[in-house]
Order: structure tokens, then C-alpha cells, then sequence
């Protein structure tokens, strides 16, 4: 099989994506919202994970604010869904611009932890200021009965995340985040404003995950602040990222459908070592494939060859010792 | 409650931290490597020192030796296995595979052991009166041992041949290895000792604390916020810190309940990380 005509696959993937909700059951129309979620998610992690190369532990902590955000707003004012996700989103990057300038100062393992820490302290606030955020009881919406609506908002999301994801690979933008990611130093002494860079990458990466934030309480119907900050969230995402390709276009994507899939397998049969499985996964992708399935599909020539494959992350052979 | 009280018991609480945290520190110098699997090692340790004491019915000395060895080969299983081989790759990887392991140990600790709550009754209960206030044993007890242990290794470090070893490796390895270290091995050692040190803070936790597999990730930002506000790779700065934060925790939680207390710590630690990253008494390590 030589290489397939992207914009073919494009084209059937869409329409697959318009038509499922009429033809497939319920559980289809769920399972795909989940994927699609995760999806945006994943995306989104790309951008200051993949491209930017900053280890980013704390995108649950935006996907909290925005379920917050989104219920508190759906709850007490009764916006429809759709502005308190955009009002969400405006939440996250409002949050990101705030936090940016200060996190994004450290670097390495400084902004892994930092993030880290920041998520929990988000959850701790959310249990402590019960009168706002109902505290361990949470926020319980009204149940929407048609999720076809929600379902279309969270494609349209993934699909705008793919496409500006496609477009910053062929950017001149896509590559300074990868100078960055390279080696920072060299890439500011290149002239290239790695601090603005950053602070807006990490900015751009938050928007979606509080917009899906608001998306996941509605389509749960309820938020309480373990379910809003879920690490395990933040992991699956990292884990599709990692086992797609980090700082590719279809990674993310080839990461979500794998990885959904076999996280409805193992969640439906054997929900209790779930998670322990997502972290094999994980270790197993960091020591075997850490360049992501994208890369083997390069290698055997299924696609045509991108930058990853002259990308030195995860090579160990030809790095010096850091 | 009086100052002097929650002083005591702040500083008591920070000695546990401080071992946690110096192996913590130990594994970041040596390997450049955040282990962020740290607090559940400590977990399962807290754990099977509560299956040996209650489970096995056998005396609490036999976990305080066997639980530290048994963790030490974990650790220096997990080096074999797993960090030897992402040695020298970016840095985000053995963050994302440290930060997968404690999700594997997290997950298998609640099939071995269930989510419930469990604890020590009857192992160092009660309480000592040391200068006009009431001390509970076990955490004296703990602090004591704790604290002895982090200082015995910072012993090693400074004056043994051992630790000459293990410095060098943490500056430069290259310079390590032409002078005849052997730095693999320096390293496997290392981490086995962290390791080991996690699982003595975990035998330490578990009369004192009521325990459960999620205590690891209670535990682990905590020690992150030490060497953090310690200053990363400074082993003295850890205890320090370790100590402040103690206090710090139980201050903060007497007077705006144990949600805020332990928020609090995370926020000092964001602050030392935006206005002085190198630590108080910053050792200053090369990334």
C-alpha cells in the first residue's frame, strides 16, 4: 500500500462524523463524544507539549475551570450551554494569560512540577469554597435529553483544533516552537521571542480544555471537584499524545482513536486495573515507541515523510548526554 | 491550641517530609530525573507495614528493616528496567514515565488493598509530656528516626568515599566516569537508597497517619513543595525546608482548616518558584 490521498480519508472521516448521530445508537453518539473530548484535549496538550516541548502537567486544572465556569453559569443563570462554553473558554485563557507569564518562567522539570502543583491547589480551592462551587457535593445540571447538539459542537471543536494544528505544522510558527523545543537557549539567540512564544502557546493551549470542560459537565449532567480535576484525565490525554506522536498532526488523532478504543475495552471488562493498563501504556510508548505510531506509519512509508522523522526528541542514539 | 503546640507538631510533622524529600532530592541530583512515583513507593511501603504488623501479626521492628530492603530492590528494579533505558532522552520522558509507574502503583495498591482507610492501633499509642506539652509517641518516635536517617545519609554523602561518588556523578558525569566512577553503578545505588528512603518515610507514616493508597500523591507534591522551597539537589536545604513546611501545614491548618493548610504549602512553593527559583539555600544544580 503506498501512500493514501489524505484529503480522501479527510473527506470520509467528515462525513462519517455528520452522519454517525443519525445512524448510530446512543452509545455511539456517547462513546463519540468521550473520543471527540479527548480528542480536543489531546490537541490541545500537543501544542505546548508536542510542538513547545514543555512538559505540561496541569491542563486539567484549565479543564476544571471551565466545567466550573460552565456550570456555575448553566446552574445559576441558565445560559445555554453553548455561551457558558464560550464564556468557559474566555475563563481558561483568561487564567492562562494570568498564570503564563509567571510559569512559563520556569523551565523543565520547574514547570512540570509548578503545573502539577497548580492543578491540585485549583482542587483544593474547589472543595474549600463550597458557597460557589457546592464543595464535595458538586454542581448537578439539568440532564440534556438530546446529546446530538452536544455531540456537533465538540466535532466542530476537533476539527478546528486538527486544522490549527495542521496549519501550525507548516508554519513558520509550528517551527520556532520546535527550535524552542530543541533547545531554547540556541533558539533565542536566533532572534526568535521565545518568551511571547510560549506565554501564547500556553494560552492557546488552555482555551479548549475549559471549553471542554463546560462540554464533560453537561454531558455528565453533574461536577464535583475530583471529577473536574481528575488526574486520570490529564494522563489519557498525555498517553494518546505520547502513543500518536508528540509534535505531529495526526498523533493526537491516531493516539484518541487507539486509545479510546481500548480504554472502552478495558473500562467496560475490567474497570478496577483501568488505569494501571493507561499507565503501561505509557511506559511502555516512552521505552519502545517514543516517537509515536505517526512515526513507525512514516517509516514504512503508509505516509508521507514529515519533519518528526528529522526531529531529535526521543532519539537516543545520536543525543549527547544532556 | 497554643503556638508552642502547633509548633511542636508542625516540626514533628516536617521530619517525615524530610526524609521523603532528601531521597527525593537525592534521586533529582544524582539522575536528573523527578520521580514523581516517590509518594506512592512511600504508600505501598505505609501499606505493608500495616499487612506485617496487623496482617502477619508479626512485630513492627521486622517491617522497619524488612520494608526499606524490599523497597531498595524495587527501586533498583525500576532503574533497571525502566530509567536506565531513557538515560541521555529529553527530560520529558522520564517524567512521563515516573509519572505512568505512580499511576500503575496507585492503581495496583487499591486492588491489593482496597480505598478504604487503615492504620496501626496499638504500635507506639499514647503519648510522652516533653517540655510542658503532649507528644504523641509515634510521631516523636518517627520524627526522631526520620530525621537520624536524613542526617546519616547526608553523612554518607559528605564524608564517605561512597558519597564523593555520588557527588561527582550529580556535577559531571563525564568528568565522573573519566576519573574511573563507576556511574551506572553510582546511579543504580542512588536510587535504590531514595527509594529505600521513601519506604522508611512509609513504615514512619504508618502509626502516626491513617493511610491509604492515595496517600502518595498527598504526599508527593508536599515533598515536591520541600525541595522546591529547599532548593533542588540541596540536601540540607531539604531538611530545612522540610521542617518550615511542617509547621507552615499545621499553622496554616489550625487556623483555616486542613483544605487551605495543605494549599498553602503549594502556594509558597509557586511563590519560592517564581521569585527564587535556585531554593532558599539553592545548591544552584545545573539542568
Amino acid at each position: 500500500m503506498s501512500k493514501v490521498s489524505p484529503l480522501v480519508i479527510a473527506a470520509a472521516a467528515g462525513f462519517v462524523a455528520l452522519v454517525l448521530p443519525f445512524v448510530g445508537s446512543d452509545y455511539a453518539v456517547s462513546f463519540s463524544i468521550q473520543l471527540l473530548i479527548f480528542l480536543v484535549l489531546a490537541y490541545s496538550w500537543n501544542w505546548i507539549g508536542g510542538y513547545a516541548g514543555y512538559t505540561h502537567f496541569g491542563q486539567v486544572g484549565f479543564f476544571g475551570i471551565g466545567a466550573y465556569v460552565g456550570s456555575i453559569l448553566i446552574s445559576r443563570w441558565e445560559v445555554p450551554w453553548y455561551f457558558a462554553a464560550i464564556a468557559a473558554a474566555f475563563a481558561g485563557a483568561l487564567t492562562a494569560v494570568v498564570l503564563g507569564g509567571a510559569m512559563l518562567r520556569l523551565k523543565g522539570p520547574f514547570f512540570a512540577i509548578g503545573m502539577f502543583g497548580l492543578a491540585r491547589v485549583l482542587e483544593a480551592f474547589a472543595l474549600a469554597f463550597d458557597s460557589i462551587t457546592g464543595g464535595g457535593t458538586g454542581i448537578y445540571l439539568k440532564p440534556v435529553s438530546d446529546l446530538r447538539p452536544l455531540y456537533y459542537g465538540v466535532a466542530a471543536m476537533a476539527a478546528i483544533m486538527l486544522l490549527l494544528t495542521w496549519k501550525l505544522d507548516n508554519s513558520r510558527l509550528g517551527l520556532k516552537l520546535l527550535a524552542i523545543r530543541e533547545d531554547e537557549n540556541a533558539a533565542e539567540s536566533l532572534g526568535i521571542r521565545t518568551t511571547r512564544l510560549k506565554i501564547g502557546t500556553f494560552v492557546a493551549s488552555s482555551v479548549a480544555p475549559a471549553a471542554m470542560g463546560t462540554f464533560y459537565a453537561v454531558y455528565l449532567g453533574f461536577i464535583d471537584p475530583p471529577t473536574a480535576f481528575a488526574p486520570n484525565l490529564e494522563l489519557t490525554t498525555i498517553a494518546m499524545v505520547l502513543l500518536g506522536g508528540m509534535g505531529t498532526v495526526l498523533g493526537p488523532l491516531c493516539g484518541a482513536l487507539v486509545l479510546s478504543v481500548v480504554n472502552e475495552v478495558l473500562w467496560a471488562n475490567y474497570p478496577q486495573i483501568y488505569l494501571a493498563c493507561v499507565g503501561v501504556i505509557i511506559l511502555l510508548a516512552v521505552l519502545y515507541m517514543p516517537r509515536g505510531i505517526v512515526n513507525l506509519c512514516m517509516k514504512s512509508g503508509w505516509l508521507a515523510i514529515g519533519r518528526p522523522l528529522f526531529r531529535r526528541l526521543a532519539a537516543r542514539e545520536e543525543q549527547t548526554a544532556s | 491550641m497554643p503556638i508552642a503546640d502547633l509548633l511542636v507538631g508542625g516540626i514533628l510533622l516536617g521530619g517525615v517530609y524530610a526524609l521523603m524529600a532528601c531521597g527525593l532530592n537525592l534521586i533529582f541530583g544524582v539522575m536528573r530525573v523527578i520521580n514523581f512515583a516517590h509518594g506512592d513507593i512511600l504508600a505501598i511501603a505505609a501499606l505493608s507495614t500495616v499487612s506485617i504488623a496487623v496482617g502477619f501479626k508479626l512485630p513492627f521492628w521486622v517491617a522497619v528493616i524488612a520494608v526499606p530492603i524490599g523497597c531498595a530492590a524495587f527501586g533498583a528494579l525500576i532503574h533497571r528496567l525502566i530509567l536506565r533505558r531513557i538515560e541521555g532522552a529529553p527530560m520529558i520522558m522520564s517524567l512521563l514515565a515516573t509519572y505512568a509507574l505512580s499511576t500503575i502503583l496507585v492503581n495496583v495498591a487499591l486492588l491489593i488493598w482496597g480505598g478504604g482507610y487503615s492504620g496501626l492501633p496499638g504500635v507506639l499509642s499514647g503519648s510522652v509530656r516533653l517540655l510542658g506539652i503532649n507528644v504523641s509517641l509515634s510521631r516523636l518516635v518517627s520524627f526522631i528516626c526520620a530525621i537520624g536517617i536524613s542526617l546519616a545519609v547526608w553523612w554518607l554523602l559528605e564524608f564517605t568515599r561512597f558519597g564523593r561518588a555520588v557527588r561527582s556523578v550529580s556535577r559531571a558525569p563525564e568528568l565522573a566516569s573519566i576519573s574511573g566512577v563507576a556511574v551506572e553503578r553510582v546511579r543504580l545505588l542512588t536510587f535504590a537508597l531514595g527509594t529505600a528512603m521513601a519506604g522508611l518515610a512509609g513504615v514512619l507514616v504508618a502509626p502516626a497517619f491513617a493511610i491509604d493508597p492515595q496517600l502518595g500523591s498527598r504526599f508527593i507534591i508536599k515533598a515536591f513543595a520541600v525541595i522546591i522551597v529547599g532548593g533542588m539537589g540541596s540536601y540540607p536545604g531539604a531538611i530545612v525546608a522540610a521542617l518550615l513546611l511542617g509547621v507552615v501545614e499545621v499553622v496554616g491548618s489550625y487556623f483555616a482548616g486542613a483544605v487551605i493548610g495543605s494549599a498553602l504549602l503549594f502556594l509558597l512553593m509557586l511563590a519560592v518558584l517564581l521569585v527564587r527559583p535556585r531554593g532558599l539555600l539553592g545548591a544552584g544544580v545545573a539542568l
